[in-house]
């Protein structure tokens, strides 16, 4: 037993030090190619799609740990580069806005009052989330056998479709975290599975699918703007004892920036303070690092992505009319 | 059928005999001063670079460039007029129309101006009217309509005075850059001006062609930098010969233009490489601020810059007739006509440093560009140069002064007007100031 556990470290450490100096050396390799960032975070993103299925299937021991590493600990230090690099939701996502822009439709903005309020739905969603599993059994005691018992008509369909990615679709596993599962489940579940309706569960997640996608169709990386696991990194900027912790930060160089507006009109996700802030550090909560305004920024060093405080990428003078853009 | 006559609101009725007095003469006197100033430049910078020549001869206005739009315009091209940069070039092009720059240099014909607007107004508006008066420009008398974007006081009413003789569009720019319903309205502004050049030149401004447009000018951008780049370190190139290039971007076929730039910089980087400077590396580097200067006359100032002694040699400049031309690229997300419109108007309006917006913070744009400008050209001084009756650049001045104080870089503010009689006064001003530069360079 101990020795499994002992191969199992060993190889998670091994998944985790390849994935590292991957991203690294992507990095290194990056530094002088700003203008290829929407295309590397898209390779990124395809493989970190397939780096989480073999990783679900290989070390279906340490799903859970994996998962809270990802969504809890990973925030804290990297802010949402999970969100804009790693997450195969986002991916979907973002596959579907490059789909919208081959057909050469335009993307809807969201007022930016309704892009506000909608940020902060994510706090509710979130406390909703951990809540539920509690609310309901206080109400009907058969929904904490089910709980623990993680039962429902539902599993399979999932497994089906989305496999391991489940809990990345959901990205909040609320609740209580047991042995090799989380026990909580799926924004949608969390109301239904615990009576194990499955008619009304399988409709419920299809539609929810169903309505990101679209949504994320015509607005960009929709289901991001409240997406409740940026509530972590959000925990890291507000409380003093954690201001250390968040160690990649997008910079801006007062001096260097002409207030063009590039930047806010190309963020997917419309961010304003990029364009606002005057300088220093932009990263906030809503930012997910996809690092799209570095790579469009024309002046050369105004916007810059800091790694404890030693700089990645920096906006370039681009001007050779980018290939991507007609590509993607 | 009778000739419709409108009734002319500013312009006065001269007669026939006089317009064409004048016209020759003021005409060649001005060929004159462009092969002097040419001379003058080439005496400056022994080894000038060779890439030079094509400029010379397109800085002629009645020259090459004259014709040749002659040329297109026969074949049933349109030429559109500009007076200030906001005008968006990348949709005149798109509809297949040539977008030439008319502000004036002209010296001479602002004396005729001030039959017109009275002596205060900025000399600029006034050299345009004169030049008009007579069909002195060969531009302005070619194009078929003029954009006029009404930013200062005398670009407002300029627009007014141009609308006696010929079509005018004018675009309001919003006094405050940074808000929404600014950008906004500017985007409104952008889409009724595209409206109205598709409607002038009969031309539909297709996705496809305003994304060739687009990307012809993000080339010209790329040389554009490029050379702004080059005078990075020590002159590979005299200031006036950079401000030329510069200048006929406004009035060139892009294309071309583009083209011989990169040869110039070819040759640049060459010289650079072999280190052949245009002027010894410790010349006091000076930068240029405030009202824009006009080819050909109104080259008085960069002039007596490189011509002092001690010499001086201009680096960089923040004027919209300069360094400020080409300097930004419209950064397209998505190739949509939305989102080029969009990019465009942002382009246009946000980038701009022009002394017309105000904001929160004042025109701090300006002022971060100004710096970043002096700490990239390792600049030793900055000379502010305002014609008289330019309020806006005026008015600006004491704050830029208190923040390059802070810098300790010296600054000092030269008015000046539309004519030559000052020349003297104005060297021994210029002269001093490059004299404690030089002194503050060896000390």
């Amino acid at each position: 037993m101990s020795v499994k556990i002992a191969t199992d470290t060993l190889t998670l450490m091994l998944y985790g030090g390849v994935v590292a100096a991957g991203i690294l050396a992507l990095f290194i390799w990056v530094r002088n190619r700003t203008r290829k960032i929407t295309a590397i975070r898209l390779f990124v993103q395809a493989a970190a799609l397939f780096a989480i299925f073999a990783t679900v299937l290989t070390l279906a021991k340490w799903n859970s740990l994996i998962y809270g590493a990802l969504i809890l600990v990973v925030p804290i230090f990297f802010g949402r580069f999970f969100c804009g690099w790693l997450c195969p939701f986002g991916f979907y996502q973002d596959l579907a806005s490059l789909v919208r822009k081959k057909l050469r439709i335009r993307y809807w903005n969201l007022p930016e009052r309704a892009n506000r309020i909608l940020h902060k739905f994510r706090y509710i969603l979130a406390a909703s989330m951990l809540a539920t599993p509690v609310f309901f059994g206080i109400l009907d005691w058969n929904v904490w056998v089910n709980f623990f018992q993680f039962q429902g008509g539902f599993k399979p369909l999932i497994i089906y479709f989305l496999g391991p990615l489940e809990p990345f679709l959901i990205p909040y596993p609320g609740g209580i975290g047991f042995s090799d599962y989380s026990l909580s489940y799926p924004y949608i579940r969390g109301f239904t599975q615990f009576f194990t309706v499955s008619i009304f569960t399988t409709i419920a997640v299809i539609a929810f699918i169903v309505l990101t996608l679209a949504g994320s169709f015509m607005v960009r990386r929709f289901w991001c703007r409240f997406c409740p696991t940026g509530v972590s990194i959000t925990l890291a900027n507000r409380f003093a004892g954690f201001k250390w912790a968040p160690l990649l930060h997008i910079n801006k160089t007062e001096e260097k920036c002409t207030k063009c507006g590039i930047c806010k009109r190309v963020c997917p996700v419309q961010v304003t303070e990029v364009y606002e802030q005057k300088g220093g550090d932009i990263t906030t909560s809503m930012c997910f690092n996809c690092m799209r305004c570095v790579e469009m920024c024309p002046y050369e060093g105004c916007l810059k992505v800091n790694f404890a405080n030693k700089t990645l990428v920096k906006s370039r003078n681009w001007l050779e009319p980018s290939k991507l853009n007609d590509e993607e | 059928m009778k000739p419709q006559t409108v009734e002319k609101k500013y312009m006065p009725e001269m007669p026939p005999k006089e317009v064409e007095e004048l016209n020759t003469t003021i005409k060649e006197a001005s060929l004159k001063i462009i092969a002097d100033n040419i001379a003058r430049m080439k005496k400056t910078s022994p080894n000038r670079p060779e890439a030079m020549q094509y400029y010379d001869e397109i800085s002629n206005f009645f020259g090459k460039r004259a014709e040749e739009i002659q040329e297109e315009k026969k074949k049933g091209k349109k030429v559109i007029g500009y007076f200030c940069m906001f005008a968006p070039i990348e949709l005149i092009l798109a509809a297949d129309a040539i977008p030439v720059r008319v502000s004036s240099g002209w010296y001479d014909t602002s004396k005729l101006g001030d039959r017109i607007v009275p002596v205060e107004i900025c000399p600029v508006i006034r050299s345009t009217i004169g030049a008009k008066m007579i069909g002195l420009s060969p531009f302005m008398e070619m194009s078929d309509a003029l954009i006029s974007t009404l930013t200062c006081d005398g670009m407002t009413k300029l627009s007014e005075i141009m609308s006696d003789t010929m079509q005018v569009m004018t675009m309001s720019p919003p006094r405050v850059k940074d808000s929404k319903q600014s950008l906004h309205l500017w985007n409104e502004e952008i889409k009724a001006i595209k409206t109205q050049i598709e409607q002038l030149t009969g031309n539909k401004i297709t996705p496809k062609k305003l994304r060739a447009a687009i990307e012809t000018m993000q080339k010209a951008t790329k040389a554009f930098r490029r050379l702004q780049d080059l005078r990075k370190g020590s002159p590979v190139i005299m200031g006036r010969d950079a401000m030329l290039v510069n200048q006929t971007s406004t009035w060139d076929n892009i294309q071309r233009w583009t083209e011989k730039t990169e040869a110039l910089c070819d040759e640049l980087e060459k010289r650079k490489a072999q280190k052949q400077w245009a002027c010894p590396p410790e010349t006091p580097r000076v930068v240029v601020t405030g009202t824009p200067m006009f080819w050909p006359d109104n080259w008085k100032m960069p002039t007596l810059i490189e011509e002092a002694t001690p010499q001086g040699v201009l680096v960089a400049d923040e004027m919209c007739s300069s360094d400020r031309l080409l300097y930004d690229p419209v950064g397209i997300d998505e190739w949509t006509m939305d989102d080029m419109i969009n990019a465009i108007a942002e382009r246009y309006l946000m980038a701009s440093t022009c002394p017309c917006f105000t904001s929160k913070d004042g025109n701090e744009d300006r002022i971060n560009w100004l710096i970043t400008k002096i700490k990239e050209y390792k600049a030793d001084g900055v000379i502010y140069y305002v014609v008289r009756g330019c309020m806006l650049y005026a008015m600006e001045y004491s704050r830029v002064k208190k923040v390059l104080d802070k810098l300790n870089i010296p600054v000092y503010y030269l008015d000046t007007e539309y004519t030559r009689e000052d020349v003297g006064q104005m060297k021994t001003r210029v002269e001093a100031f490059l004299e404690m530069l030089t002194a503050r360079v060896e000390y």
